[in-house]
């Protein structure tokens, strides 16, 4: 599961517990009116007053009118969003048998591979749907060849994997003694 | 999680996020005078809305029963999260008249496990049996860095699948291997 997903599957189970409850809530307020009970949760009458006494352009109910647009486009980019897959399709070999890698044991392989490769201090990858990126850190500045031979570690490593769709590679150095 | 719930999830999140943004929006349209200037200085509860009600005594009843209809699919919607596809049981049965043929997942799934454990370079195993539109074996292995992931998915795909397929005698029982190198 990606943070996309949790932040999703948690946001969706909160929403759904304040419709529940909210829903409720009313019916059960609107029964209590029918019998002539004062209200018991929800103060409706000084809502209503508020409502009456408050104009469309009234300041305050512009700022909840901008409020709802902009929890409203938030709901929306997450519904849309598609985020960094979970998981990276292997090319099939076998009918009826889906294999895949989970994009995090990648990402922590291809940083391996990386930090591997002589003059590498350390390393990190972020894999995303088409990019693998590689932020590298060197020992030393002058190794013109070092970026290659970082790429060439990442892509073999890439390639030992069998992606479906191949990633391409972007690898960044930078000194270790510059952060 | 369901796959199907997380399609819910987006679905329900779309249909919140544009009823609050058409609502914001047409509220802010009224405000700046879009629909007239004398309109963005009404009371946002006119009169008229207020008392309407009054003269409909089935009006807050309607009200009512479509909350009740929103809290049941919010009460639908809330169990979506704690659902999964995941499954105790495959069935086998191939004629009812003969009688009926069940397999507990999890002797299935402990002996796929215990195969996949013996391949070099497999760290852990983990896998569950999921019945969403078909039965499906899913199988979870961490590899440890060293290891060999052509060799490790060959041996997966030609071994620990065909022992599985023999087992459940399907030639082509559905399998999703996920492989974890460096185990995470």
């Amino acid at each position: 599961m990606t943070a996309t997903h949790w932040v999703t599957r948690v946001l969706s189970a909160l929403l759904a517990i304040a419709l529940l409850l909210g829903s409720l809530l009313v019916v059960v307020e609107i029964v209590a009116a029918a019998f002539g009970r004062p209200p018991r949760l929800v103060p409706y009458p000084e809502w209503t007053s508020w409502l009456r006494s408050h104009s469309w352009n009234d300041w305050i109910v512009d700022s909840i009118l901008v409020g709802f647009v902009v929890v409203g486009l938030l709901l929306l980019l997450l519904a849309f969003r598609r985020g960094k897959p979970a998981t990276l399709s292997l090319a099939g070999r076998m009918p009826g048998v889906k294999v895949t890698a989970s994009r995090r044991s990648v990402e922590k392989s291809l940083a391996a591979a990386a930090s591997r490769t002589t003059g590498v201090a350390g390393a990190t990858a972020s894999v995303g749907r088409r990019t693998a990126r590689i932020e590298a850190r060197t020992v030393t500045r002058s190794e013109p060849d070092l970026r290659k031979e970082v790429e060439s570690a990442v892509k073999a490593r890439l390639d030992s994997l069998g992606l479906e769709r191949p990633l391409r590679t972007r690898v960044n150095l930078s000194t270790k003694n510059a952060r | 999680m369901s796959a199907r719930g997380n399609v819910a999830n987006r679905i329900v999140l779309a249909v919140l996020g544009l009823l609050l943004l058409a609502a914001g929006g047409l509220g802010l349209a009224l405000s700046v005078g879009t629909f007239g200037a004398w309109r963005a200085t009404y009371p946002v509860l006119p009169e008229e809305v207020r008392t309407f009600p009054d003269e409909r005594p089935w009006f807050w009843w309607a009200v009512a029963g479509a909350l009740l209809l929103i809290a049941v699919l919010a009460l639908l919607w809330l169990l979506t999260q704690l659902k999964t596809d995941r499954t105790t049981r495959l069935d086998r049965t191939t004629d009812a008249r003969d009688g009926y043929t069940t397999l507990h997942a999890g002797a299935l799934t402990k002996a796929v496990e215990d195969d996949a454990i013996g391949i070099p370079g497999v760290t852990k195993a983990s896998a569950h049996v999921h019945d969403h539109r078909w039965q499906e074996l899913s199988l979870r292995v961490d590899l440890a860095d060293s290891a060999d992931i052509g060799a490790v998915r060959a041996r997966l795909e030609n071994a620990v699948v065909a022992h599985l397929r023999e087992g459940v005698s399907d030639s082509s029982f559905p399998v999703s291997i996920e492989l974890r190198p460096g185990g995470q």
